[in-house]
């Protein structure tokens, strides 16, 4: 049977109705039409669904919609800012780091994470940070490069 | 300073903003109103007679729309080669792999159709299964196709020049047997559709496809509905690298069901059925004899090669011919043999990927030439410079380089790497390799035998002025297509690149044949240009009729019309455009003219203007069998220097870093080659070290997920420096060829020929994990 | 891809989630992080009619030094083990365990209690606990017990939890001062990797730098973590040094109990065993001289 959970997605607070066995990433593409985190594997080894939980990225496809219940969710859609693109985005658009752009998502929200915690990372701490979130186009060259290029 | 206004820059991709920011639209994207969700039916079996299939019990499901097998579908066969169409929409006798398809559902929701799957019972009759070459070409195997007794799906052979007394003539004659594994291409988007068959008969088609054209022809001819009433879109593409190069049956199934439904259909695969579905690089063994004179001239190459091609033929016919054809070049060979022989087993199918037929037996090659070149103590990257191949010279399969930067990108990665300071001088445990390779420009033909054109574009104005529309069946996947025709339309027209609009994707703007074998830049470069050319021309006609200068005194540039001769008086024209847009505020008050003055006067004076471009490759390559595929209107190439490291106690290798020259011919976007250079040497790394799509004895995928096949991380990938070698293709538009193929072919070998370089062994066996690695290491400590 | 159908339980208190167990009993599986019970319900490898979601209790959370003794709260995630300056400190095999487990993703999820709990031969977490001879408190309506974790694991995914009980803390006596560990592991790529083997080793000296104590554990060579019993008999009693590394790498790997799977062969996994107990026992001898 479906229950109500309050979910903040995004700073906006969403009354939906879920059943318990509804994964977060299929809620968010769903039911709040979020479709900016992609379904790659459904088994958390991708990180295209990747979301910041509390801060964190995760893999939104091992989340319980259930257990994502006051907890405060950013999800790609949610991290423009009023002067436009975030600077991870911008970084990633001006860096040629984007091809298929199905890993995007992903690999934004997680750089983004990283450089809330650490403005200044050196290249061994982005490739650590982001070795969840798989890309098969890139090479991950451009992303690195986009990353490194975003200034505190 | 490059001579161009827009292409042979770093442009930011056309789609970028709306990638970084979630909304570009991918399949799994979009839904349509009343809209219904579809599951396949996959057979458990790899080997087995349908007896009876009972649907009943699904369709009294509640909730259930639809279910289809063969019957519903007919028995219409199919495939990519016409020449081997193989396979129904459903089986009806049989099931050949883990994962044949034999009924699908559409139901209110996944869940429900899932449900229904699993209710319909199928009785069948196992049958003994083949799953490996030697099986399947032992005596008395069972057979997978009646029409194709022994299990051999496909057999080349081919001889150029007299191969056994030319290796008569040789100084030095070594063999070599080397082995890939099975690849899947584990792009990140799993495949997906949703098809709407309309009230009108009208079938519409979204799907996360490389051909919107085969797809369109595939659906036309599997199910009965005329071509013109069928119509495929592709959204955004998660990847495709070959896979997504030909209709599938989930496509097929998702279409039939809408039909039968009367709603939208959508379907997706899930992870595990982006592995049983296929279509990845084969398993190939390969063995080659190579015969070489003592000053190091390449003199004949004898090749057999056996590939494990799966149930289907999918895409094999043209593999089994590319992986002999494309080891014509980038030596001088003029002698060369080739047995190539692709077998049926009770897998699923293999077909394309990225260096369609040509990676592992360029892997093959490039190390056996290594090896040949330590035993006559010369250099690698000497023994190769003496034998390259420089544009002009034709192989002897006729492949004709009509340019060809091999020489260069040898010396680039040489130069690039310092190889001379480090290649047999660094530490053990520490290793240097080089590889090179090339590949087509584009297929020579279409797939079906066709004089159809492989590309047309049309390029139309905006009635009010000032903006070029682009629109094109071509397929962005994520490689930057969208973005390269935008710029080549641009530099064509003498506009700016944001004046430019694109939509491409869509059948129903014209033909074209789509994502594959490296050809959009060349064939839909080609369109796209003669499109823009066409354009500009009717304008500047206009223009020469309206103010009475011949069209050669004017040009246009930057979005500007230029005279070459001065006092030009266009300030009539210029008014009426005013007059027409009194109270805007950004009508031009000075200056030159502008194009978005040119193109409304225009209009104005003939209607829409629309220019259309197309392209056919000329006759191109021998007359003998199978002479078509391997011939290109032109060839990439790409030389690499791998550095790695090895640790001797475990195995493990870590690839500190790679050297990359590719000729390109002009590159129309940089950042674009770069990616794709980069990219290429990714997926070659992960086969190299990682890559295995293994069995188990039932013929399951046992890794049918990204944890256990191993695609590389961040932390595995080194850095890359990419080099671009620039020449001028005499039949690339404004001189470009391909990259996203060339550029893996020497991934593979350059790593072999490091850790040889860093153990003292060769390992002829892919992948390098740590423990075959370790292993190769104890052999060769237990031999000494 | 669609889960199961079950209830969904989000309990407050341990002594709530406790309550909840006892009335489902087998019908019911804790879930933390998730990581690995999603992958197996998935998967449909589990289908528990209840799930009972404990990363929501906060008493499970803690990580302190408390006294002699380091207490680390189940829902405690691999997260927080890596960024934790206590692990650093005192712990660091379990610091190296917990940055190579999954992905920078899955550790945010997953919780060290989920680790130990699902009970996989090659998991990241255990071996360093059980060097550092950890114990596991496991709590249910009847009470609390508690028990080293060498006696946790019973096999693959079989464990001595009872099913009404719950993992609520692990426990590790601080190392005294002359002690080092270290935890190395071998996959097939450098990230996001299932263990081909790994180990974990300790060993704490006496005033005269004879070697009093010692655990080695290994992973991925047999049905659960073990000790390998006779490396560590050969350390005992024993100055550290190179040699005596070496002998106690090939101990340990005639103690290991390694099968051919489809990820590695056991020739290579029992080789590597050796090798690996080597470096662990290295590194943590390079730890303690830099203690001094």
């Amino acid at each position: 049977m479906k229950k109500l959970i309050r979910l903040t997605v995004n700073d906006r607070e969403y009354d939906v109705a879920v059943l318990p066995n509804q994964t977060l990433v299929d809620v968010i593409r769903y039911e709040l039409g979020l479709t900016g985190a992609k379904k790659g594997c459904e088994m958390g080894d991708c990180g295209s669904c990747t979301v910041l939980m509390d801060g964190k990225p995760v893999n939104s496809c091992l989340v319980l919609a259930m257990q994502a219940a006051g907890r405060k969710i950013q999800t790609i859609e949610g991290i423009e800012t009023e002067n436009g693109l975030h600077p991870v985005q911008e970084a990633f658009v001006q860096k040629g780091a984007i091809q298929c752009g199905f890993c995007s998502s992903g690999m934004i929200l997680t750089a983004k994470s990283l450089l809330d915690k650490n403005p200044n990372p050196t290249e061994q701490d982005i490739r650590k940070s982001l070795s969840g979130n798989l890309c098969r186009c890139t090479g991950y060259q451009h992303i690195i490069e986009a990353v490194k290029s975003v200034t505190p | 300073m490059s001579e161009y206004n827009v292409i042979n820059s770093r442009a930011t991709r056309l789609d970028a903003p709306a990638k970084a920011t979630g909304k570009a639209v991918y399949i799994d994207d979009m839904t349509l109103p009343g809209m219904l969700y579809g599951a396949l039916l996959q057979s458990p079996l790899a080997h087995a007679r349908i007896l009876r299939i009972d649907t009943s019990k699904a369709c009294k499901l509640p909730g259930v729309k639809s279910v289809v097998t063969a019957k519903d579908a007919g028995l219409i066969k199919y495939g990519v080669s016409p020449a081997r169409y193989d396979e129904t929409l459903f089986c009806h006798d049989k099931v050949r792999y883990v994962g044949d398809e034999i009924a699908a559902v559409a139901a209110v929701d996944l869940a429900t159709a899932l449900e229904a799957v699993s209710l319909i019972q199928v009785d069948c009759e196992e049958l003994p299964a083949v799953l490996d070459i030697d099986a399947a070409m032992a005596d008395g195997a069972p057979v997978l196709h009646n029409d194709y007794p022994g299990n051999v799906c496909a057999e080349v052979h081919a001889e150029f020049g007299d191969v056994e007394a030319a290796l008569k003539t040789c100084d030095l004659v070594r063999t070599t047997t080397f082995k890939n594994k099975r690849q899947d291409a584990a792009f990140i988007e799993p495949q997906g559709c949703l098809a709407n068959y309309d009230l009108s008969g009208n079938l519409t088609l979204y799907s996360s496809t490389q051909v919107p054209h085969y797809v369109q022809r595939t659906l036309s001819m599997v199910l009965q509905l005329p071509i013109g009433r069928v119509r495929v879109v592709k959204p955004y593409v998660g990847g495709g690298f070959g896979i997504k190069a030909a209709a599938n049956h989930m496509e097929l199934a998702a279409c039939l069901l809408s039909m039968k439904t009367g709603k939208p259909v959508k379907m997706n695969f899930t992870r595990e059925q982006v592995f049983t579905y296929g279509r990845a690089r084969h398993q190939f063994i390969h063995t080659m004899t190579t015969g070489v004179k003592k000053d190091g001239t390449i003199v004949a190459l004898k090749h057999q090669c056996h590939l494990d091609g799966g149930a289907y033929s999918s895409f094999g016919i043209a593999t089994v011919y590319y992986s002999g054809s494309l080891l014509g070049g980038p030596y001088k060979l003029p002698n060369m043999k080739y047995d190539g022989y692709r077998i049926y087993t009770n897998k699923p199918a293999c077909g394309a990927q990225r260096g369609h037929g040509g990676v592992a037996a360029r892997a093959c090659w490039e190390q056996q030439l290594d090896m040949i070149a330590e035993e006559l103590k010369m250099d690698p990257a000497e023994f190769r410079l003496k034998n390259i191949m420089v544009a002009g010279d034709v192989t002897c399969n006729d492949l004709n380089m009509s340019s060809l930067g091999m020489k260069e990108c040898i010396e680039a990665i040489r130069d690039g790497s310092d190889w001379k300071s480090k290649k047999g001088k660094l530490p053990k445990g520490k290793g240097i390799g080089m590889a090179c390779g090339f590949f087509v420009s584009g297929a020579g033909y279409p797939i079906y035998r066709s004089d159809t054109y492989h590309g047309t574009v049309m390029v139309k104005l905006t009635e009010d002025g000032g903006k070029a529309l682009v629109y094109t069946a071509s397929a962005e996947i994520g490689q930057g297509s969208d973005t390269t025709f935008a710029m080549i339309v641009a530099e064509a027209m003498g506009i700016r690149l944001e004046d430019v609009r694109l939509e491409s994707g869509d059948t129903d703007f014209g033909v074209d044949l789509g994502a594959y074998s490296s050809r959009q830049t060349l064939m839909t470069g080609h369109a796209a240009k003669e499109a823009a050319e066409d354009v500009k021309k009717q304008v500047l006609d206009v223009l020469s009729k309206e103010l009475n200068v011949p069209v050669s005194d004017m040009d246009i540039r930057n979005s500007f019309v230029v005279f070459k001769k001065d006092n030009v008086d266009f300030s009539g024209l210029r008014t009426r455009y005013i007059k027409e847009h009194r109270g805007w505020t950004d009508n031009p008050q000075s200056g030159p003219l502008t194009f978005t003055e040119a193109a409304r006067i225009a209009y104005l004076a003939k209607g829409s203007i629309v220019g259309t471009g197309k392209y056919k490759p000329p006759q191109l390559g021998g007359k003998y069998k199978g002479a078509a595929v391997g011939t290109s209107p032109a060839y990439g190439c790409s030389a690499q220097v791998a550095e790695v490291t090895v640790d001797m106690e475990t195995g493990q290798i870590t690839v500190d870093n790679i050297t990359d020259a590719h000729d390109c011919g002009r590159a129309i976007n940089v950042t674009s080659v770069e990616a794709q250079m980069v990219g290429s040497v990714s997926m070659g790394l992960g086969e190299a070290l990682f890559e295995e799509v293994k069995f188990d004895n039932k013929g399951h995928v046992i890794n049918a997920d990204l944890s256990e096949y191993k695609i590389p991380t961040m932390l595995d990938m080194p850095s890359v420096k990419p080099i671009i070698v620039e020449s001028d293709e005499p039949n690339g538009p404004f001189g470009a060829k391909e990259v996203g193929e060339g550029a893996i072919m020497p991934t593979i070998p350059a790593i072999l020929n490091a850790v040889y370089d860093a153990i003292g062994v060769r390992i002829h066996e892919l992948p390098l994990t740590p423990e075959r690695v370790w292993q190769a290491i104890c052999d060769c400590q237990k031999e000494k | 891809m669609l889960l199961p159908k079950f209830d969904f339980h989000a309990p407050e208190t341990v002594n709530e989630a406790c309550q909840m167990l006892s009335e489902y009993g087998l019908k019911a599986k804790l879930i933390a992080g998730g990581t690995d019970l999603m992958v197996n319900m998935k998967k449909k490898i589990l289908a528990p009619e209840q799930i009972i979601s404990i990363s929501q209790i906060r008493e499970l959370d803690h990580l302190d030094v408390s006294g002699d003794r380091i207490l680390i709260g189940a829902g405690v995630t691999v997260a927080d083990l890596c960024e934790s300056k206590t692990i650093a400190g005192y712990l660091p095999a379990l610091g190296q365990g917990a940055n190579n487990l999954g992905t920078p993703l899955i550790r945010n999820l997953a919780t060290i209690g989920g680790n130990i709990g699902s009970a996989r031969p090659a998991a990241d977490l255990p071996p360093g606990l059980m060097a550092y001879g950890a114990e596991v408190v496991l709590q249910s309506k009847a009470g609390i017990r508690t028990l080293p974790l060498d006696n946790f694991f019973l096999g693959p995914g079989f464990t001595a939890l009872q099913p009404d009980e719950i993992l609520t803390e692990i426990r590790i006596l601080v190392p005294p001062a002359g002690s080092g560990a270290a935890y190395v592991n071998i996959g097939i790529r450098k990230a996001q990797d299932c263990n081909l083997v790994n180990v974990a080793s300790y060993f704490a000296l006496d005033s005269n730098g004879i070697i009093q104590n010692a655990r080695v554990v290994m992973g991925c060579v047999g049905p659960k973590p073990f000790r390998a019993v006779s490396a560590e008999k050969i350390l005992i009693g024993q100055k550290p040094d190179i040699q005596l590394f070496e002998k106690a790498g090939e101990a340990a790997s005639a103690d290991s109990q390694p099968i051919d799977d489809f990820r590695s062969c056991a020739t290579y996994k029992r080789s590597m065993v050796g090798v690996l107990t080597q470096r662990t026992l290295q590194q943590a001898w390079t730890r303690i001289k830099n203690q001094e």
